[in-house]
């Protein structure tokens, strides 16, 4: 089997999104839905309340009362907070293994999606162009595609790597070249076979040339936005370093100036700490047991 | 022991046995300072050139800016008893996005904010490595001053 086909046989590999976080990205795509579908949505999945449960009795929140179910999660902390512990919670199995291949420990390329999904949020907020909650997911799942391609650029490296320094193309563009796909275009297709909605499936796709896109799409420029912005700050970067392109359309599309990407990198900051800090403060109090699914 | 400097970070150190380290530099800058004779050490990863965009987080964080960092991490360097006149300063970051344009260049108002202050205040950089698209980790010994710099190409010193 050549490499091209290997790969794509691998993206059938990949194990679905569970149940919940499928239904939450619907549910949060659907304008009609409302705080109670999202609980509705979230209340089956023991295992997620538990935890969910767990985090916002944590000693970060400082709650003087103990949280005991999920209205009260959401009425304390707000919906949009709760929906992000979720799909957080959600992709750590997934997105926490080690990349070898973009030269990214454990942990890194969750950091880096949970900072691009907190990125995107602001700029969805800032642009007033795209719903949070969704951007939120898409700036999550933005890399996912890194996921399969790792074994392959590991493979691959010295010859990526070379390319991209004698080259000047982007690392993006090193594996296409040489591998036949990047990890956008990977991503893409898992995003189908997962069945996301079509937004997040073009967002995932897009990601590093919005310009691919004709008309252009809210959503793209917005997880664009946030992956350049994460990128430059180091939040969660590998060997791939910033060997990607910015749009610098996108910025005058949306009427953005280089001091905007400075006063949202600060805001981004802000969230990254106080979601880094969440993920790795002891709860306070009895430890709430998880529930295994 | 390691202390980690994270990003809108500094730390000083006189104790020998300490390394400052900080990891993923990306536009953002590190400056490592080293007085020799009181063997004091000093690193900042700042994020941004002008604290006139935040000045609230400034207050809360000056190790965000440029314009605010580089006073703090020199002033805590002082307090341990290095001198201005005798310290070592190294500095290395401000990598950028593939951008023709160079709308995403906060790297490099980054580096062209570090000299300003630099200038003004008749300080010298003594080694450097920055600009380009790449992550950079920066490691100094508090007690030798030594300076070791990682990249995807491997590690050396600065």
């Amino acid at each position: 089997m050549n490499r091209a086909n290997e790969i794509i046989e691998k993206v059938g590999t990949l194990p679905p999104l569970p149940d919940t976080a499928m239904k939450l990205i619907r549910v949060v795509n659907d304008p009609r839905s409302t705080v109670d579908d999202i609980v509705e949505t979230i209340r089956y999945d023991q295992a997620i309340t538990a935890e969910v449960l767990r985090l916002c009795n944590s000693a970060y929140f400082g709650l003087s009362r103990r949280i005991t179910s999920l209205n009260d999660a959401m009425l304390c902390l707000g919906t949009v907070k709760v929906l992000q512990l979720v799909m957080s919670v959600h992709t750590t199995n997934l997105l926490s293994r080690e990349q070898s291949g973009y030269g990214m420990d454990p942990g890194v390329l969750w950091k880096h999606s949970v900072a691009v999904a907190l990125a995107a949020a602001q700029f969805a907020g800032l642009l007033r162009r795209a719903n949070g909650s969704l951007a939120f997911t898409a700036g999550l799942l933005h890399d996912i595609g890194k996921v399969i391609l790792n074994d392959y650029v590991a493979e691959e490296f010295t010859v990526i790597v070379r390319k991209v320094k004698e080259e000047g193309v982007s690392f993006m563009e090193a594996e296409q070249q040489v591998l036949g796909f990047s990890h956008q275009e990977i991503g893409g297709l898992i995003a189908e076979r997962w069945k996301l909605p079509e937004n997040m499936v073009l967002s995932i796709r897009h990601h590093h040339l919005p310009a691919e896109l004709d008309p252009p799409n809210d959503l793209v420029d917005v997880v664009h936005l946030a992956d350049c912005s994460c990128l430059m700050f180091g939040m969660g970067i590998g060997v791939d370093g910033l060997c990607y392109r910015a749009d610098p359309a996108v910025l005058s599309r949306h009427n953005l100036h280089e001091t905007d990407l400075e006063k949202t990198g600060v805001q981004i900051l802000v969230d990254v700490k106080r979601v880094e800090a969440l993920f790795t403060t002891p709860p306070s109090g009895d430890r709430l047991q998880s529930v295994s699914s | 022991m390691d202390r980690v400097v994270d990003i809108a970070d500094f730390a000083v150190s006189n104790d020998p046995r300490a390394t400052l380290v900080t990891y993923s530099l990306g536009s953002c800058i590190g400056v490592a300072i080293w007085d020799p004779e009181a063997k004091v050490g000093g690193l900042l990863h700042y994020m941004l050139p002008e604290s006139a965009i935040s000045p609230d987080k400034a207050k809360a964080n000056p190790a965000m800016f440029a314009d605010t960092g580089v006073p703090a991490l020199f002033r805590a360097a002082y307090e341990l008893g290095a001198a201005k006149k005798r310290l070592v300063v190294r500095v290395a970051g401000g990598s950028q996005l593939l951008d023709d344009n160079g709308t995403f260049n906060i790297g490099k108002r980054n580096y062209v904010m570090l000299r300003k202050i630099f200038w003004k205040n008749g300080i010298l950089i003594e080694k450097e490595d920055v600009g380009g698209s790449i992550s950079r980790t920066l490691r100094l010994r508090c007690s030798e001053g030594r300076l070791t710099l990682k990249t995807r190409d491997g590690e050396r010193d600065l």
